[in-house]
């Protein structure tokens, strides 16, 4: 009987193991040294220049290669002109590696400029700038106007948007189910509009290799599983806790929202970062008056909350209001001075996901609440006015 | 002896207090930029000086080519005299398509050649001479020579394709006198003659030209990521070579230049040469010259002959004025060097045309 069993554990190990071993094989003789069954077409270089810094009588490129084989980088070229450059730490790239390009050049500010790199093959690759803009320079200042900034267009418009609560509170049922739709409308809108930004970002900067629509849809995927599952235990333990499931789901409403502040601060620091100014003061009225309507989606379960009043209240209010209102500030200041297309792209594809995982809880929330019924008018409506409002309040960035 | 040990011990004291400062002292490497400006750099510096060699140790490149010697060197071919006593000259040019050049520092392009240059040989001769060309095609697809000149249908290289591993003959009577192109005439003729398939073609007058210092200039760009527009220019190949090597010639001394434009995709070239003018003469054809200008606009396969001399010792730049080529390596450096110093060795030096 004992080792019966023990065979059977044995012949199940080796089940489990043949097989893989076989791929092994397979890859094996495939890709192995010496190996040419798959030795056809021709292996095309690519480099991707990730980011350009203009600084002084400076123009500096990180250059990444991003294709199959290595590459040499020998020749750098301003607007199609040959210009004598160096590179940091040598022109071999490895796969994935990057270098620094040093092209010495007055350029001017806020104008056009076309980078073109060429490699030993004499193919050349080129990246665009719309306008020249000195590069940020880490300061003190910086650093506070960034805060500011942040604090102007995440923390105050959450603030002031939950300055609702009292009246989310008062109203009937059939109302409230309203709020609550016309918020998880809201955030669908944002989850698009994140999605939408992180393949921008992927599409323009990064490069194919890095399959940008296939990294964002699985960084969506892991961070709407990751937060579900610590969402449910959350709520599970609010049950037997102080923290009450309305205090629960606003906290989760927050972190996404949160997540998603971070994104915008990203794309004010990243437009203030390349000088375009009158951009970012679009981005910072727009975003400012979007994000009061955040406020209202935070405020909507808080006012269901039972036992919660008078100074407990506001506390857990202004917390909810910094979760979901700070990560703007560290958006601006990550967006300003070390702006990386990839994180960017990670960063609004985690926030994607903590987005719907919270459209989801709010949603099981209003049925459980609204007698397990979803096509009631009010719910219809408020949904359809959430995503209306985001729209009509998106048009000003 | 204590005295140089206590230097010893002093200096590898400062190797062990300061190590980085000093190897990194020792790995800067400069860079002069184009507007004057110096940077330093713990990297390499991507516009290094051309170095032709076929070392495989230090290149990709199958085929060696110095503008330097092309600039002054003339092929005229292995003479005989013909029983009426018309000078034969005769010459053997191969065809390839599968040969590497460093077309630019550090940028290695298949390049299709004549007897494995590009431009391919300088092909020269008098007035009357019967040229006689043995054409091998070596390469992968079918190839010809095709002058410019007044030859039989038959010898125009257009329609007698010459295919992989064949071979023919042309032959014809030098003329008329000028510089001429020669290139390839399959189809797509465009890229047969872009990669590398062209070269010059001189007859001289019978009674001569005045004796100079005389060299060629092949106004020519590669397309090195066939987007049929050209990543570099030249004369003579190499961008910015003659910039950073300076064409060494004297003052008060005949220089004679036959240029010619090979360059495609853009309509137009041009030659503007820096404290002087110079007397040109469109296609060489005729021994008076038709301008004295500083400037002269060349189209596709235009030509001519350049002369001048120089009074001032000193640096002169001479470069495409249609900037763009200038800035992507069509530029270069006379650097004229005062006669009276040195008669012998430019005597010497100096070998005269025909």
């Amino acid at each position: 009987m004992e080792v019966s069993r023990k065979q059977s554990k044995g012949k199940l190990i080796a089940s489990g193991i043949i097989p893989f071993a076989f791929l092994v094989l397979l890859i094996a003789y495939i890709f192995g040294p010496g190996s040419d069954v798959l030795d056809l077409g021709v292996p095309l270089p690519e480099i991707t220049m990730e980011k350009v810094d203009f600084v002084d009588s400076e123009i500096q490129v990180t250059v990444r290669n991003t294709g199959p084989i290595p590459v040499e980088v020998v020749m750098a070229d301003i607007n199609d002109r040959i210009q004598p450059a160096a590179i940091e730490p040598d022109r071999f790239l490895e796969r994935y590696e990057t270098a620094l390009v040093r092209i010495p050049f007055e350029w001017n500010v806020a104008e056009p400029y076309r980078i073109g790199l060429t490699i030993e093959d004499g193919t050349r690759f080129e990246k665009e700038i719309e306008a020249a803009a000195p590069a940020l320079e880490p300061s003190l200042e910086l650093v506070g106007f960034f805060a500011l900034i942040g604090t102007y267009v995440g923390i105050i418009p959450v603030m002031i948007g939950l300055l609702w609560l009292p009246f989310i509170k008062r109203i009937s049922k059939q109302k409230y189910h309203f709020f609550l739709a016309l918020t998880a409308g809201l955030l669908f809108f944002l989850a698009i509009d994140s999605i939408e930004e992180a393949l921008d970002v992927s599409e323009e900067n990064l490069a194919g290799s890095f399959n940008g629509v296939l990294l964002v849809a699985t960084v969506i995927v892991l961070s709407f599983l990751g937060l579900y599952y610590s969402g449910e235990k959350l709520i599970k333990r609010a049950a037997s806790s102080r923290l009450s499931k309305p205090v629960a789901i606003a906290l989760m409403i927050s972190i996404g929202i949160g997540l998603h502040n971070f994104g915008e601060g990203l794309a004010i620091g990243a437009a203030v970062g390349l000088g375009s100014i009158a951009f970012s003061t679009f981005l910072i009225v727009g975003f400012a008056l979007h994000n009061t309507t955040e406020g209202i989606a935070i405020a909507a379960p808080m006012s269901r909350g039972k036992g919660l009043v008078g100074k407990a209240m506001i506390g857990k209010l202004a917390a909810l209001g910094l979760i979901a209102g700070s990560p703007a500030i560290f958006g601006a200041w990550v967006g300003g001075f070390v702006y990386s297309p990839f994180t960017s792209v990670i960063f609004l594809a985690i926030g994607a996901g903590a987005i719907f995982q919270v459209i989801v809880v709010i949603l099981r929330w209003i049925r459980e609440e609204g007698d397990k019924n979803f096509s009631s008018g009010a719910v219809a409506s408020g949904f359809a006015a959430g995503m209306l409002v985001m729209y009509l309040t998106s048009i000003l960035v | 002896m204590i005295a140089s040990i206590s230097v010893i011990l002093a200096m590898s004291a400062l190797y062990i207090t300061f190590p980085e400062s000093i190897s990194a002292q020792q790995e800067d490497n400069v860079i002069h930029t184009h507007t004057g400006g110096i940077i330093t750099t713990t990297g390499e510096i991507i516009d290094p000086v051309y170095t032709a060699t076929t070392d495989p140790e230090y290149t990709e490149a199958t085929i060696e080519f110095d503008p330097m010697e092309y600039l002054r060197e003339f092929d005229y071919g292995e003479v005989s005299t013909l029983p009426d006593g018309t000078t034969l000259r005769e010459f053997t040019i191969i065809a390839e398509d599968d040969q590497i050049m460093e077309v630019s520092p550090g940028i290695f392009f298949n390049v299709w050649t004549f007897n494995g240059q590009v431009p391919g040989p300088t092909i020269r001769a008098t007035e009357g001479d019967i040229v006689r060309i043995n054409f091998i095609n070596n390469g992968s697809k079918p190839h010809t020579m095709h002058f410019h000149g007044i030859h039989p249908a038959e010898m125009d290289g257009v329609f007698e394709i010459v295919g992989q591993g064949g071979k023919f003959t042309y032959e014809f009577e030098a003329g008329p006198v000028g510089v001429h192109p020669y290139h390839c005439h399959v189809m797509p003729l465009e890229e047969h003659i872009v990669r590398g398939l062209y070269g010059v073609y001189i007859v001289d007058p019978k009674e001569g030209r005045p004796a100079a210092d005389e060299m060629v200039m092949v106004l020519n760009g590669f397309d090195t990521d066939f987007d049929t527009e050209n990543n570099s220019y030249a004369a003579n190949s190499i961008p910015f070579y003659y910039q950073n090597n300076p064409i060494q010639i004297n003052t008060d001394e005949l220089i004679r230049i036959y240029v010619l434009n090979m360059v495609e995709f853009d309509p137009i070239n041009n030659l503007h040469l820096h404290g002087n003018l110079y007397y040109y003469y469109p296609t060489g054809t005729s021994l008076v010259p038709s301008f004295y200008t500083d400037m002269i606009t060349l189209s596709q396969t235009e030509r001519g002959i350049m002369e001048f001399q120089y009074e001032f010792p000193g640096k002169y730049l001479f470069h495409a004025h249609k900037v763009e080529f200038s800035e992507k390596g069509w530029v270069g450096i006379f650097q004229v060097n005062d006669n009276s110093q040195q008669d012998e060795k430019s005597a010497e030096k100096v070998e005269y045309g025909s």
